[in-house]
Formats: structure tokens, sequence, C-alpha cells
């Protein structure tokens, strides 16, 4: 039998869809007679949306600068050397 | 002036394959956060900086050999790896990585020894994501443990939940198979729920 801790183990799994059949089933039982692991498996569902609607950790200003900089700078070598061609 | 509009991806590489300026800023904005993700995975934090800088001077050229079997995105992440990857061998180290248990130990130890809950989750989190985002204090909190996370857990979640990436490319450009991914994932939302929970019930970081 499945027990609250193993439903944990598998949570991920349950919430993205990846568990097989029968698993998936012993999740879905265990959920209709446990509250506890219902909470969990809620509360851990709104933590994963909570990682989506952030935004990720944004690069520096200065470091993206340095990209724009860098790659003008090739842009323009490149344009020069075509035009020489 | 107003910034223009972003353009769709197709009508964006024709114009970075046309050597436009103005669609390289846009692709450097749009894909930099991803490449860094994926940079950070294999590499400490300057060497993933100057290797996402090298990769953008690449793509200049490589930009006219993109036939668009994968989106852009893919493609971009996977030039990155490949040369992290060239990067570690070359320097003959590894990835740590562990993934030898899938529950945290603080999560584990909240279970009794039949496999129930000793200390369940006390409250629900009922606010919806976008709410709970409203709250500047938990957003703060938020992305102190996302920078406290593991680089190997943070890349994975980063490139899965952020930039929406399949399991399946994911797994190709962190070169883990889907059995660790999984581990890399739940290990790394078990912490986001962990610091929720807390948060939740102390208002406290």
């Amino acid at each position: 039998m499945l027990m609250c801790r193993d439903l944990a183990v598998v949570a991920s799994d349950y919430i993205d869809g990846e568990l097989a059949g029968l698993q998936n089933l012993s999740v879905k039982m265990h959920l209709m007679m446990c509250r506890d692991c219902r909470t969990f498996i809620g509360n851990l569902r709104a933590s994963t949306e909570l990682m989506k609607a952030h935004s990720s950790i944004r690069p520096d200003e200065e470091f993206m600068r340095r990209i724009d900089e860098r790659v003008a700078e090739a842009l323009k070598a490149r344009k020069e050397d075509s035009g020489d061609g | 002036m107003a910034a223009p509009a972003p353009l769709g991806e197709e009508a964006l590489i024709q114009s970075m394959k046309a050597g436009d300026d103005h669609s390289y800023q846009e692709a450097v904005r749009t894909f930099t956060p991803g490449m860094l993700a994926v940079a950070r995975f294999y590499l400490d934090h300057s060497s993933a900086e100057e290797i996402v800088q090298d990769c953008w001077v690449t793509v200049i050229d490589a930009i006219h050999k993109f036939e668009g079997r994968s989106g852009l995105k893919t493609w971009l992440h996977r030039i990155v790896a490949n040369r992290c990857k060239n990067r570690l061998r070359s320097s003959n180290r590894e990835v740590p990585t562990d993934f030898s248990e899938s529950l945290e130990p603080e999560l584990a130890g909240r279970f009794n020894a039949k496999g129930r809950w000793d200390l369940p989750p006390k409250m629900q989190f009922h606010d919806s994501a976008d709410k709970l985002m409203e709250n500047g204090a938990l957003s703060d909190c938020l992305d102190k443990h996302l920078s406290a996370l593991p680089e190997t857990q943070r890349s994975a979640l980063m490139l899965y939940e952020a930039h929406q990436h399949k399991s399946d490319d994911v797994c190709n450009i962190l070169d883990v198979s889907a059995s660790n991914l999984r581990v890399l994932l739940h290990r790394a939302r078990q912490k986001i729920f962990l610091m929720v929970e807390t948060f939740q019930e102390t208002g406290e970081c």
C-alpha cells in the first residue's frame, strides 16, 4: 500500500503527469483518503506555479550591455568584411 | 521613442540573418537568461558569463546554418551546452550532482517510521501564484532561495519551469537522464515548497 512518504517521493512526477497508469491510480486513491497529502500536493503544485510566475533570475544589466557591445562590434566587422569582399 | 514591438520568431531569425542590430538586441534580451541558466549548470559564474558572450558572437555566423529543426531557444541553449561540455572536457572536470535521494532531508524528517505524516503541512496555500507574487517580501524571499539552490537544480528548474522546455530537451541540453532530471526538479520544488510554507507560517524568509 502506498504510504504518505511514498507519495511525497513521486509528488512532482504526479503533478507533471509522468506517473505510469497503476502508480498514478494508487496516488489518486491515496489522495482520496488522505487530507494531509491532498494539502501537500496542492501546496507543492502552488509552489511550482509560483516558480513559473516568477521571472527567472535576470542577468545583471552590465553583463547584458557587454554582450550588446560585443555583438554590435562583431556585426560591424562582418559588414566591413563583406563590403571589402 | 517607444521600443519596437517584438518580432515573431521567424521574422526575428530572418532579420538576424540580415545582420540587423536591433533584432540581435531583442534576441539577446530574450534568450540570454536561459543561456546563462544552461551555462551555470556546467560552469562557475564568470566562466558561464564568458561562454554566453562568446556564443553570441558565434551566433552571428552560425545563424546562417540554422535550419529551424528545433526552435531558436533550443538551438541557442544547445550551442551553450556544447561549448560548456567542451570546456569541462578540456579541463577534465565533472558536474557535481547528487541524485541519491529524491526527498529533501527536511521533508523526509516529517514522516514517522510507518511512512505516515508526523508533521503534516499545516495550512493550504490559498492564493494563486500571481496573487502570491504580489507580495514583494515573498518575491524577494523566492529570489534568495532560488539563488541558494545548487546550480544543477536551479538550471533544471529554470529550463523546465521558467523557459518551458520539454523534458527531452532539458535532458539533452543538460546531459542528464530523464530520471535524474525528475530528481533535480523534485528536490528544487520541495525547497521552494518549504520556503513558502515557512514564509506563510512565520512571515519570515
